[in-house]
């Protein structure tokens, strides 16, 4: 295998790694901020990629327009989500079991829901940079593959300076690191969790933007997407920042060889076998962080 | 459980099974009927879960894949080698229990929503591998012309007397010396292995119970449809499972029953919303679990244990340190 096919599965594998990756920092955000698997987290990239096909698409408004109002609208929803749904269930002291269970009851709602108001057809929207493949030497590279990388690194650099500098994103690690002791300190947790609610919906949202022009939406493809988030957010370590995003590149990355060198119709169930694999073995991941009580 | 109360328990399951062996004879519809029966299917599914998530408290989602199994192993022994549908009965739960073993291992390490994760992604690795198997399983195109055991009424009965004898296990199992193992399990894993349980052994059989009785449902849903699709074994099928025995009641078999047959139904009673249906059916779902504590439904005492006077931030670190 020559360099540039390694380069071709590199640049294909990160495409797809760092939008998994932006459903698996969601995942390991509200798993800080409250110890809750959300496993509605794909339908929630899923609606996300919905709400851009109808404002980008339908109703024609300028793409970093539409893109940063899907970003606000998903962020409010998740918001409201937690503020609605999931805070007053934590308050209420339900056993965990029962509000994940409540998390996997959203995706049978989210699902249906995408089918009522878009319908079960799969649909796509072109990306900003053009369909046309781009040769360099013997690597065919879609634009959007270095759009989607970009936009991801972009992010991720904005969010460290949220967590490291504002003192919103000190009081969210804080909630993530000692509950109590933050809320004793002036943090409003509720508000604090629901606004973690609102980062990872409006992470998914992004996550759903991207992923459009890659796979063409469809009402159930988010129970996928979570799979392989968890994936990503199990292998990197839960509750750390690099963790979901080597997580996520590892996944990508390690799908795109296995279709490439051994076949492609099993590739989900590589992935699903490490999956296993890691949660047998390593369950911390790889980078595991110390601050919240695992396993 | 006292034994008046075990007493109560069986007499309710007993009475809600007595009255649907009592509906053919005043007439229902084909097509109601049909909704009933699979109700009665998901009986089934719902008691394996009772044992596995109510007494030993092993969260699953991945029962739609164990029911696939047990569907698919029926389906393929009397479509492909002309197996008699008898043995094909015997055969597919079989296979439904040593899936069960394997998917059971992970849970000596794991727990909680790990063990979804892992179940999860079992049930997806199942569901992929009957649809790329296209000379065995027909794949995405289904498995076609699956000989029935019986059809019509005495299928339905022949259910209701499986789902019967089930419902009657489950109740006693709980107050077996293997169900009070189980719930110490639940209760506390270490105090259990302390106390003289041995908690893998346990883990194990409520593993294989569970997939052998999600097997059997299996065999009813291969005799229902006379049909078999990868569709039909979804996440969404696992996650009606798990919200059916939610309502039910975690650990209550009559609340289980009823529950399996209400939300099998309960898309069709929406019919007339056409469209919208499944959103308010969802919808109704989940309100019932955000209110589960004051509908009652879910088993107040042990759900409310660690109810809090007012929210404030130690709820949600308990929930963490509770993980």
């Amino acid at each position: 295998m020559g360099f540039e096919a390694i380069l071709q599965i590199l640049i294909q594998g990160l495409n797809m790694g760092l939008i998994y990756a932006l459903a698996a920092l969601g995942i390991s955000l509200i798993w800080n901020a409250t110890g809750l698997f959300n496993f509605a987290q794909g339908d929630l990239l899923t609606v996300g990629g919905y709400v851009m096909l109808s404002m980008f698409s339908h109703w024609a408004l300028p793409y970093p327009f539409a893109f940063l109002l899907t970003c606000a609208v998903m962020g409010l929803a998740g918001y409201m989500l937690s503020q609605g749904y999931f805070f007053p269930m934590f308050s209420q002291g339900l056993h965990p079991d029962i509000i994940v269970i409540g998390t996997i009851a959203l995706t049978v709602l989210v699902q249906n829901g995408i089918l009522l108001l878009w319908g079960p057809q799969a649909q796509r929207f072109s990306p900003p940079l053009g369909d046309s493949p781009v040769h360099v030497g013997q690597v065919i590279i879609m634009p959007y593959y270095l759009w989607n990388i970009a936009v991801v690194v972009v992010l991720v650099a904005l969010l460290q300076v949220f967590f490291k500098k504002s003192i919103l994103g000190i009081a969210m690690r804080a909630v993530a690191q000692r509950p109590v002791t933050a809320s004793l300190m002036g943090v409003r947790t509720n508000h604090l969790v629901a606004l973690t609610f609102l980062l990872a919906t409006g992470l998914a949202a992004v996550g759903g933007i991207l992923i459009a022009p890659v796979i063409p939406l469809i009402p159930e493809m988010g129970g996928l997407v979570a799979l392989k988030a968890f994936a990503a957010v199990l292998i990197g370590g839960l509750g750390s920042f690099a963790g979901a995003l080597i997580g996520g590149a590892i996944v990508g990355i390690a799908e795109v060889v296995f279709a490439t060198l051994v076949v492609s119709t099993y590739k989900d169930v590589f992935i699903f076998a490490i999956l296993i694999a890691f949660l047998l073995v390593r369950p911390r991941g790889i980078f595991s962080a110390e601050i919240s009580e695992k396993v | 459980m006292s034994r008046l109360a075990y007493l109560k328990r069986i007499g309710l399951a007993q009475g809600i099974l007595l009255v649907l062996a009592l509906i053919p004879l005043i007439g229902v519809p084909a097509y109601q009927f049909y909704v009933l029966e699979r109700g009665l299917q998901n009986v089934l599914v719902v008691l394996s879960l009772v044992i596995l998530l109510g007494y030993t408290g092993q969260l699953s989602l991945g029962q739609a894949g164990l029911v696939a199994v047990g569907a698919y192993t029926y389906g393929i022994l009397c479509v492909n080698y002309g197996l008699s549908p008898w043995l094909g009965l015997v055969a597919a739960p079989l296979a439904a229990g040593l899936v069960g073993v394997v998917v059971g291992f992970p849970s000596f390490k794991l727990k909680g929503p790990f063990l979804v994760v892992n179940t999860l992604a079992f049930s997806e690795i199942v569901r992929i591998l009957i649809l790329n198997n296209e000379k065995v399983t027909g794949g995405p195109f289904g498995l076609n012309r699956i000989p029935a055991i019986a059809t019509g009424l005495p299928l339905y009965y022949f259910m209701l007397v499986v789902a019967f004898l089930a419902a009657v296990a489950t109740l006693r199992l709980s107050r077996s010396h293997i169900g009070l193992a189980l719930k110490a399990i639940r209760e506390d894993e270490v105090a259990a292995e302390a106390m003289g349980v041995h908690v893998r052994n346990y883990k194990l059989l409520a593993f294989v119970i569970s997939a052998v009785l999600a097997g059997v449902s299996g065999v009813f849903f291969a005799n229902l449809a006379g049909y078999l699709n990868p569709d039909s074994f979804t996440i969404n099928e696992s996650s009606t499972y798990l919200l059916m025995v939610v309502l039910g009641g975690m650990d209550n078999v009559a609340g289980g029953i009823l529950s399996s047959l209400t939300v099998t139904s309960l898309p069709e009673a929406l019919r007339f919303m056409a469209r919208s249906r499944m959103v308010v059916y969802s919808l109704i779902l989940l309100l019932v679990l955000r209110y589960s504590n004051v509908l009652n439904l879910a088993n107040l005492k042990r759900m409310m244990r660690r109810r809090q006077p007012t929210p404030d931030a130690s709820t949600v670190a308990q929930n963490k340190v509770n993980r």
